[in-house]
């Protein structure tokens, strides 16, 4: 990994920030499509954006919303949280063992290939309906993505900081936090960005597949009763959630990370 | 002390080193000499456990060995303050003990007023000066220093030398230096070998005389200059 020179603060580097104007437009031409969509599949099968955001009133203040969300907000951070931490973990000890990682690889490459669906259904006949079982399958659908990055990240650390992180004996946990870590911060964000909205997406089709409350089972119900306001409403908040993730955490989290990379305020 | 004792040192097919003998007793200073690809770097990466032997034996023992790259290799995410404090928490001093012992470093080294910034910002000779009070904050028993200042000016060199031959005439601590510097070796340690091939020989010299080392400089660079591979800074 090397570090920021004053020659890489080029004109022709690439923009580091994405464009917040243009993500705006983005969101306005999605919401347009929306709209249109709506308007030619009928209030049936599609709310529009207004009427949906309208339904997030009353649906909040019904008496199952506190419940079911925060039972989903539950899976969704233990899910993640172990899922990533078993990642990461796994990832930083086979980046030292070539052993371990040849052990781990035939686990990481079956898990990344088996379609999430087939093991809602395995984990359904194995732990039954409710949080066990949407918890496990979030645990272990994150972790490979977590794993490989972590990997990928460890074998690219500059060798040259591994010898001076030696020489000046920097302990497990020293090295740890002040090499790897930092060095890894980069791809390790970007996994956990992956992990967090994909826990999210996973959680919510595990519950509407088995479980008998959560954001998944609202939206299943919402659905039998052709509630197609309530449905999207949840869509929306979910959406909410996601964007909350990214946008408040993980993204101010990248930049405070990404400091020593800006060029020089001198 | 250090010792080794008919030691070689193999990357596959091609020997780095072969049969060295070599003692380095506490206090004492040595410098390494050689062109370019001798074997001088590889020996001092395993005096500081960086590589293991292919034959022979080492031993360390002492209690502190710290070697100084020809290159900073700072933290890039890591205030200059922090590169020296770090090392120095691994080693157990505690944190206001070991900022503080830093930034006592930093400014001897004439850092006073960039422990705040980030190594990409330092200038090359700058960051070097940071790798050198991290290397001398840890007041180490043994330094071991591989063309530390090869890249920096020669006012800068001559500053940076001097520091650490005054560190070392203080503290006690022994040295193994290379430098293709002649006179900057010998300002440094007390007695030198020549590194060629993956040999090593020792080198008589005369000491400091009226002159300074002037007379040992010349007799090292002859013999670089007989090696066929000369890479010597040009006399000053």
């Amino acid at each position: 990994m090397s570090s920021f020179s004053r020659e890489q603060a080029s004109v022709f580097a690439a923009p580091a920030r994405t464009s917040r104007a243009w993500s705006a437009a983005g969101v306005l031409l999605l919401l347009l499509a929306w709209h249109v969509a709506a308007r030619q599949l009928g209030p049936l099968l599609m709310a529009t954006p207004w009427e949906a955001l309208l339904a997030i009133g009353p649906l909040v203040r019904s008496p199952q919303f506190f419940a079911n969300a925060g039972v989903s907000l539950m899976r969704i951070g233990v899910g993640v949280l172990a899922g990533a931490s078993i990642g990461f973990a796994l990832g930083v000890l086979a980046g030292h063992s070539a052993r371990l990682r040849g052990l781990i690889e035939p686990l990481r490459w079956l898990l990344m290939a088996m379609p999430p669906v087939v093991v809602v259904v395995l984990a359904m006949l194995w732990f039954g309906l409710g949080s066990p079982m949407v918890i496990f399958i979030t645990t272990l659908m994150m972790a490979p993505g977590m794993y490989v990055n972590t990997v990928k990240g460890m074998l690219h650390v500059d060798r040259k900081l591994i010898e001076m992180t030696h020489v000046y004996r920097y302990g497990p946990w020293l090295r740890l936090r002040h090499l790897y870590l930092p060095a890894l911060s980069a791809p390790l964000l970007a996994a956990l960005l992956i992990a967090a909205c994909g826990g999210v997406r996973l959680v919510v089709m595990a519950e509407v597949l088995g479980a008998e409350n959560g954001v998944g089972y609202a939206l299943a119900n919402a659905r039998s009763t052709f509630d197609t306001a309530e449905l999207f409403a949840w869509v929306l908040l979910i959406l909410g959630l996601v964007a909350l993730l990214e946008f408040a955490f993980l993204q101010p989290l990248q930049r405070r990370l990404g400091r020593w990379m800006e060029p020089s305020h001198a | 002390m250090l010792e080794m004792q008919a030691l070689s040192l193999r990357y596959g097919a091609q020997t780095v080193l072969r049969d060295v003998d070599l003692r380095l007793r506490p206090g004492e200073r040595l410098g390494l000499i050689g062109p370019s690809g001798a074997g001088k770097s590889s020996l001092l990466r395993l005096a500081a456990g960086l590589a293991r032997p292919s034959g022979g034996v080492l031993r360390n023992g002492f209690r502190l060995p710290v070697l100084m790259f020809q290159e900073p290799r700072l933290l890039p995410w890591r205030h200059a303050l922090d590169n020296v404090v770090l090392p120095l928490r691994g080693a157990g001093h505690p944190p206001a003990q070991a900022r503080a012992l830093a930034a006592q470093w930093l400014a001897r080294v004439g850092l006073d007023g960039a422990m705040q910034s980030w190594p990409g910002e330092l200038s090359g000779g700058m960051a070097q000066r940071v790798a050198l009070a991290r290397a001398l904050a840890m007041a180490p028993d043994l330094l071991m220093l591989d063309e530390p200042f090869s890249a920096l000016d020669p006012a800068l060199r001559r500053q940076l030398a001097a520091c650490c031959g005054e560190e070392l005439a203080r503290s006690g601590a022994a040295l193994l230096c290379i430098s293709h510097d002649p006179e900057e070796l010998l300002g440094l340690v007390d007695r030198c070998v020549m590194v060629d091939r993956g040999q090593v020989t020792s080198i008589a010299l005369d000491g400091p005389s009226g002159g300074g080392h002037r007379a040992d400089a010349q007799r090292l660079r002859e013999l670089l200059l007989a090696t066929g591979r000369q890479d010597t800074h040009p006399t000053s």
